[in-house]
């Protein structure tokens, strides 16, 4: 075969990974943007996405300088934490008796947790706002924890309920067959197993609720998460310790996912060494 | 069964639903209700089944409205097509690599949104680099420019919501058993028919699901018309958030509010119809009612 | 697994449903209940003074103060022991105002004890009953240094309640090396220049400022010479003449290279990062504002929020601050500090304006009927 027929089958048998990878470096552009302008230096401090004026890391060492910055952040991050607590329970509870139980109106529930992740999250901003409005609620952090949960919630029951219907149910009955209560066989075998969605779950909440923008943005008052600070720095010029913070965040991120899955790796290997049996 | 163990399930599902019930539907009543008064700030909104409201905000917005549907629509459009043969790559050609370019695709996930699209406003910025290339590529004429234009705004909406369309179609495509697209070619079909008859009506669910999660989304969004847009780009989104916020013309924006939700359930409803609430939160089993 | 339950009960149960919202609906009603409705000013308190002491939080549009530790905060926490959280959230009166005015209708300052606004809205605040009355007697500093201009303006003219913080004119932006010849607000309507320059979203500093490039004066105009101004902007944003309406980030178009002229501010040098740009006075004048302190109902410290304002009139402190912000001082006294340690800026006409410089310009003021004019522009600004 001709070389240049020889790099046409290759290119051929490859598009797919190459396309791939293309897409995935697509995906990836903004966020090394932001993390390469980070360093750039700008002499008033504003962020200017231009790298003319040279390189430097002040913006990472004072990146905690800006004390309205550090309270954005901070109430974000206790506002997920809250609001993800509270979804993962509700919504692991729902989940559960969505798939395990029998019982009327499951239509309806079925739809009542759909419908919110249908509905654009200005419409349900707006109409939180209307409802706070009506009944003369002051807006603020806890205005703020209602509209998370709610709309966390729905993407809870999803991803554990994905969980729970590919649940191998002979373990639970095991342990019944061995004496322990419903309540016991729920703590010590099915809730550990759930784990792995659970914690999942929680982590989408989690992910949905601080980078929440447009619900927060009709329902917080003059509190100000980080996003909204974000925002309203946009309309002025954003400082460049926020890019450094966005950098950061990203890497936690990534470092908590990745401990999350070498975590879940290391539990499937313990439990296969353990048990060399194979499952039936 | 015995009473306490008929009441466990209520136990279980009380909690969430009254969650929902109080802050989800009794909101979008109030809503209801707010569209239905009238007045202004000085004057109190007062209730007195303005019906008008709802013809009012439509053809007041008529604009507005129709070109987030052409948006929200081009952006999922462009989002399929970019994602599906994404998705398809890591389900089925990834190997070790495929947790970790799930990762990537989720990873912009983790930068907040309004940075991501600020990056994006000033990546084509007139004078950036990426738009010099474009216009030598003639793609975009010489003294034109890419930022407040419409293309920027569609660019904006597919790139945030392209990790909604990419995860349901993996995890649809993941499912598919390789072996019946073997067998269509054991029986002489050719690899493009194979797709065709196979591979995608197989996939149908999973596209289905990307798509309403992208659309919907799309449809309502303001940031990127407004970040990324000029005076020409506003999206219903825009007006009902100005509305809100600026004008303080609560039983308009109410109104419009109720209508885009409105238009929106009309399309989920027809899709639920189709395939079953329980095909949409992924359970095959539970599909075809 | 049992069967699901028949659909006729389903069906049952979203009846009974929708019959119970039609109900309430009804209840509603017959109320005929009203919500909102703001309140009037003549209930208003006035700000009570005392001790300066304890927290204080300020509301203020970004890039108006001295930041740091030689700041006019550090200054006044350390003579004074307050704590001072200092939050810049004031990007557009409109935005702001909706943001708070739930609250402030339940009388709810959010927390905050001063907020910074431009005069108009200071007045409509007012006009609601958001805002306390403020006692002379608790302010001698600032009665005593006061500019004379700003003594008794026209939306104030007793100075009940705003105490001006800093003053400002609203021109051009000029990129002057891209377009050296933009002197007045017609030349943004230059084709050669289309897609590259701004307006405020503000409608009393860009509408104004157009209709005085037609000849006509701002404060005599009529609600149809604003709705002609507005019209001609909205053909602009139309053709793509205007490229966006921004906020304060026209300074950003500015630094990137993306606009070549934006009505803007003049005191926003310290934000706008290009050599190459320079506020303009437009030949046919500018739009004079001032931005106020207010002491909003529900304050939780008007003593300290009173002791601010005394501090902040100090020449002293007015002219440390002047240096940083470029902006118009309202005090008296800061000009001759300043010819001492910073003759340039003493000199800057942008900083300490003649009357001669000013000779055409305007007062900002509202249209005579606010609301359908608001709403036209609102709809041209938005898109």
């Amino acid at each position: 075969m001709a070389a240049p027929a020889r790099a046409w089958a290759w290119l051929r048998r490859n598009a797919l990974p190459l396309y791939a990878g293309l897409a995935v470096a697509y995906m990836l552009i903004p966020i090394v943007v932001i993390a390469v302008f980070s360093f750039g230096a700008t002499p008033k401090g504003k962020l200017t996405f231009g790298l003319d004026h040279g390189f430097t890391t002040e913006y990472w060492t004072s990146a905690f300088s800006l004390p309205e910055l550090n309270d954005a952040l901070l109430t974000s991050i206790q506002l997920a934490a809250l609001s993800t607590a509270i979804a993962t329970v509700l919504g692991t509870l729902l989940a559960l008796a969505l798939v395990r139980h029998r019982f009327h109106g499951r239509r309806a529930a079925n739809l009542l947790i759909v419908i919110p992740m249908a509905t654009p999250e200005g419409v349900i901003g707006a109409a939180l706002l209307s409802m706070f409005i009506y009944s003369s609620v002051a807006l603020g952090f806890s205005t703020l924890l209602i509209a998370h949960v709610m709309f966390s919630i729905s993407f809870v029951v999803v991803v554990v309920r994905s969980r729970l219907i590919g649940f191998d149910r002979h373990l639970e009955e095991a342990a019944a067959d061995l004496g322990a209560t419903p309540l016991t066989t729920f703590r010590t075998v099915t809730l550990p197993l759930l784990a792995p969605g659970v914690v999942a779950a929680a982590l989408l909440a989690f992910a949905l609720s601080i980078d929440d923008f447009v619900i927060s943005n009709f329902n917080s008052g003059t509190t100000v998460t980080f996003p909204l600070y974000v925002y309203g720095a946009s309309l002025r010029g954003v400082p460049v310790q926020v890019n450094a913070l966005a950098t950061m965040l990203f890497v936690a991120s990534v470092i908590g996912i990745v401990l999350v899955l070498w975590q879940q790796r290391r539990a499937e290997r313990m439990a296969t060494r353990l048990d060399p049996v194979p499952a039936t | 069964m015995n009473l306490r163990q008929r009441l466990v399930p209520y136990w279980l599902l009380g909690p969430g639903l009254l969650w929902l019930v109080v802050f989800f539907v009794v909101p979008m009543y109030f809503m209801g209700e707010l569209a239905l008064r009238s007045g202004s700030l000085t004057t109190g909104y007062t209730f007195s089944w303005e019906w008008a409201n709802f013809p009012d905000s439509l053809s007041g917005h008529t604009e507005q409205i129709l070109r987030s549907f052409f948006y929200a629509g081009a952006a999922t459009v462009l989002a399929l097509l970019i994602a599906y043969p994404l998705a398809y790559a890591i389900a089925f050609r990834a190997g070790r690599f495929r947790l970790l370019l799930l990762f990537a695709v989720i990873a912009p996930f983790f930068t907040t949104y309004l940075i991501r699209t600020l990056a994006w406003k000033t990546i084509l910025s007139d004078s950036s680099p990426l738009v010099g290339v474009l216009q030598t590529l003639q793609l975009v004429p010489e003294d034109g420019r890419v930022l407040a234009t419409s293309g920027a705004v569609i660019a904006g909406l597919t790139y945030n919501f392209l990790p909604f369309m990419i995860l349901p179609l993996y995890a649809n495509l993941e499912r598919l058993d390789l072996r019946l697209i073997e067998a269509a070619k054991d029986l002489y079909s050719s690899s493009r028919q194979a797709f065709l008859r196979v591979t995608l009506p197989l996939t149908m669910p999973g596209i289905i699901a990307g798509v309403l999660l992208t659309f919907i989304p799309a449809f309502g969004d303001y940031i990127n018309a407004q970040l990324l847009g000029g005076t020409q780009q506003a999206m219903v989104g825009n007006v009902i958030q100005s509305l809100y916020l600026n004008q303080r013309d609560y039983p308009e924006a109410a109104a419009l509010s109720f209508l885009m939700m409105a238009l929106i359930l009309v399309v989920v409803s027809l899709y639920i119809r189709f395939a079953g609430t329980g095909a949409f939160m992924g359970d095959e089993d539970e599909a075809r009612g | 697994m049992r069967p699901e339950a028949p659909n006729r009960k389903s069906g049952l149960g979203l009846a009974a449903a929708v019959i119970a919202l039609v109900l309430a609906l009804g209840l509603a009603a017959c109320g005929g209940d009203t919500v909102g409705g703001g309140g009037s000013s003549e209930d208003a308190t006035t700000a009570k003074g005392g001790p300066v002491e304890g927290k204080l939080a300020i509301s203020n549009w970004p890039g108006y103060i001295d930041p740091g530790k030689g700041g006019t905060v550090a200054e006044f926490e350390g003579e004074t022991g307050v704590d001072v959280d200092y939050i810049e959230d004031v990007n557009d009166n409109e935005t702001f105002f909706g943001k708070l005015q739930p609250q402030l209708e339940q009388g709810d300052s959010g927390g905050r004890s001063i907020f910074v606004v431009t005069d108009w809205m200071a007045k409509q605040m007012w006009d609601l009953g958001y805002l306390q009355e403020i006692d002379h007697n608790d302010l001698p500093t600032v009665f005593q240094n006061l500019v004379p201009t700003l003594e008794s303006p026209s939306f104030d003219p007793e100075r009940q309640f705003s105490v001006p913080w800093q003053s400002g004119m609203t021109g051009i932006w000029v990129d002057t090396a891209k377009a050296p010849d933009i002197r007045s607000v017609n030349d943004l309507f230059d084709p050669k220049y289309k897609g590259q320059v701004t307006m405020l979203t503000e409608m009393r500093d860009s509408v104004p400022l157009v209709m005085k490039s037609e000849g006509v004066d701002p404060e005599e105009a009529t609600n149809e010479d604003w709705l002609k101004a507005i019209d001609r902007v909205k053909a602009a944003a139309d053709s793509g003449q205007i490229r966006r309406f921004t906020g304060n980030d026209y300074t950003e178009d500015l630094t990137a290279g993306n606009i070549v002229a934006a009505i803007g501010w003049s005191g926003d040098a310290s934000i706008v990062e290009n050599e190459n740009a320079e506020w303009r006075m437009p030949t046919e004048g500018c739009v004079l504002w001032s931005d106020n302190m207010v002491i909003p109902v529900g304050a939780p410290n008007t003593p300290a929020a009173l002791g601010w304002m005394e501090f902040s009139y100090e020449p002293e402190v007015a002219a440390d601050l002047t240096e940083y912000i470029t902006y118009v001082s309202p005090v008296d006294g800061v000009q001759d500090l300043l010819r001492k340690s910073d003759p340039q800026l003493a000199k800057d006409p942008l900083v300490f304006p003649t009357e001669e410089f000013q000779r055409n310009c305007s007062t900002q003021d509202s249209p005579p009927d606010v609301e359908p004019v608001n709403e036209a522009w609102q709809e041209v600004v938005t898109g």
